[in-house]
């Protein structure tokens, strides 16, 4: 064993922790297991989960300074130590709510450093728990002792987590190992972060409340009031509305509908000019029958028997170009920009000009 | 032999040729095999020798993708002629390929 100038109860304590691994790193095992299905089940997108057994040396260090704080092993909290990163304020709130039930929890040792600032000072925030694991949760009859270490959980934001990092490099400790200049330039990040922290939750409820709010007119069919973007165009397909049109290209040749992603169509609209969900209906609404007449023209002397389900709404959008003399551009806006949109614009351009809707004067 | 695979440049080349009518897609299946096996890698459809393609031939098309898809490969078609072009148009899989 490493000489590290410890007194005798000092080295008997270091002495029980190194014959203590297996238990420790059992209860690591064990812990993160049940906090990673724990963080699955609760849907929280967390930024990471980590954990570590304190190093002999660290340990060493610290029964140096305070060995005499402690009469055993398991009044060391912090030997096993567990971390969770999350991206918002609230999630470090949910976790800790989890933590509560899965855990039991050493009220007297823990800490909210969030609320330990003053109201005109900021600094390290983080949520410290000092945890259990409890019978109920995980039994080895023969480590009855798992359940007797305590460990610390700790939670914060990724923000939080950068903070304390490079205040952790910085080797910044208090204002009396730092001068005041340095200390107030890190409190000042501090508050930024944290004030950075609250917008990013902001931003995330008003962005949920907006999603709600568009969901529920496309639910209740207001669909002027809606602006057309990638979530209302999918609380809109949730509504399968090119269903009807779909469907009676198919029984041309009665095809199948294959499965292919809309989201290409998301751009193409925008660009021919669809701002809202209204803007969208009245496209489906006005080129209804000429988009069927653009497919039968097409597939009616084939037996072609499959079809991707975006074949309707690729039929408005050609149909709406080649009327508002979007022509040769239409399939560029379509297809992307690629060599053969000449030859299939020619072909479209080509079997539309028979179709009604080309002839009509307006 | 209607797909001809070959390694290429760390990816799989498919030369695609004659008609690839029903019964030629029914026994083409054997000979995706290859394809769909290595569908996390780039898989290039050359299409120049293809004068035909029918429902069942897209439907293997669809299979060589949906594969890819699941697997983080990409399937890249090249030289399809103008009428099979006009095929994928009208069926609305243009967009689902990379034709070039």
């Amino acid at each position: 064993m490493i000489d590290y100038g410890l007194d005798l109860h000092g080295e008997m304590l270091l002495e029980e922790y190194c014959d203590k691994q297996p238990l420790f790193e059992e209860l690591q095992r064990v812990v993160m297991e049940k906090l990673g299905a724990l963080v699955r089940q609760s849907g929280i997108e967390v930024n990471s989960m980590e954990s570590r057994i304190k190093a002999e040396g660290s340990l060493a260090g610290k029964l140096r300074l305070k060995g005499h704080k402690y009469a055993s092993l398991l009044d060391i909290t912090d030997i096993f130590g567990a971390r969770i990163i999350t991206f918002y304020n609230e999630d470090v709130d949910r976790i800790a709510s989890m933590a509560e039930v899965l855990f039991e929890i050493d009220w007297d040792n823990s800490v909210d450093k969030r609320r330990m600032h003053q109201f005109d000072s900021f600094g390290y925030n983080s949520l410290h728990y000092i945890c259990r694991l409890p019978e109920e949760q995980y039994y080895d009859p023969e480590k009855p002792e798992l359940n007797k270490i305590r460990f610390e959980l700790q939670m914060r934001t990724a923000l939080q987590h950068v903070w304390s990092a490079i205040q952790h490099d910085i080797g910044y400790k208090s204002e009396i190992e730092t001068p005041l200049e340095y200390h107030r330039n890190l409190s000042r990040l501090a508050g930024m972060l944290e004030l950075a922290d609250n917008e990013f939750s902001r931003i995330r409820n008003a962005i949920a409340d907006y999603r709600r709010r568009a969901q529920s007119l496309v639910q209740s069919g207001q669909l002027e009031e809606v602006p057309l973007d990638l979530d209302t165009f999918r609380s809109y397909l949730d509504k399968r509305p090119f269903d009807r049109l779909n469907r009676k290209i198919a029984a041309i040749t009665q095809a199948e509908l294959h499965e292919a992603p809309w989201w290409p169509y998301l751009k193409v609209l925008r660009i021919i000019g669809m701002n809202t969900l209204g803007d969208v209906e009245r496209l489906m609404r006005d080129n209804f029958d000429d988009a069927y007449q653009l497919a039968l023209f097409q597939l009616g002397s084939t037996d072609i028997d499959i079809l991707a389900e975006t074949v309707g709404l690729q039929n408005l959008c050609i149909v709406h170009l080649l009327k508002t003399g979007g022509g040769r551009l239409s399939l560029d806006t379509i297809n992307s920009k690629m060599p053969q949109n000449e030859t299939l614009a020619e072909m479209v351009i080509e079997q539309a000009s028979r179709l009604e809707f080309m002839n009509v004067k307006r | 032999m209607i797909f001809e695979i070959n390694e290429q440049d760390g990816g799989y080349v498919a030369t695609v040729s004659g008609r690839l009518d029903t019964p030629a897609a029914v026994k083409a299946q054997q000979e995706i095999a290859p394809l769909l096996e290595n569908a996390d890698k780039q898989i290039t459809l050359d299409c120049k020798d293809l004068e035909y393609i029918s429902s069942s031939g897209l439907r293997l098309f669809l299979t060589i993708r949906k594969e890819a898809s699941s697997k983080g490969g990409k399937v890249i078609i090249e030289h399809i002629n103008d009428e099979i072009k006009k095929v994928f148009m009208m069926t609305g899989f243009f967009n689902l390929f990379d034709i070039r």
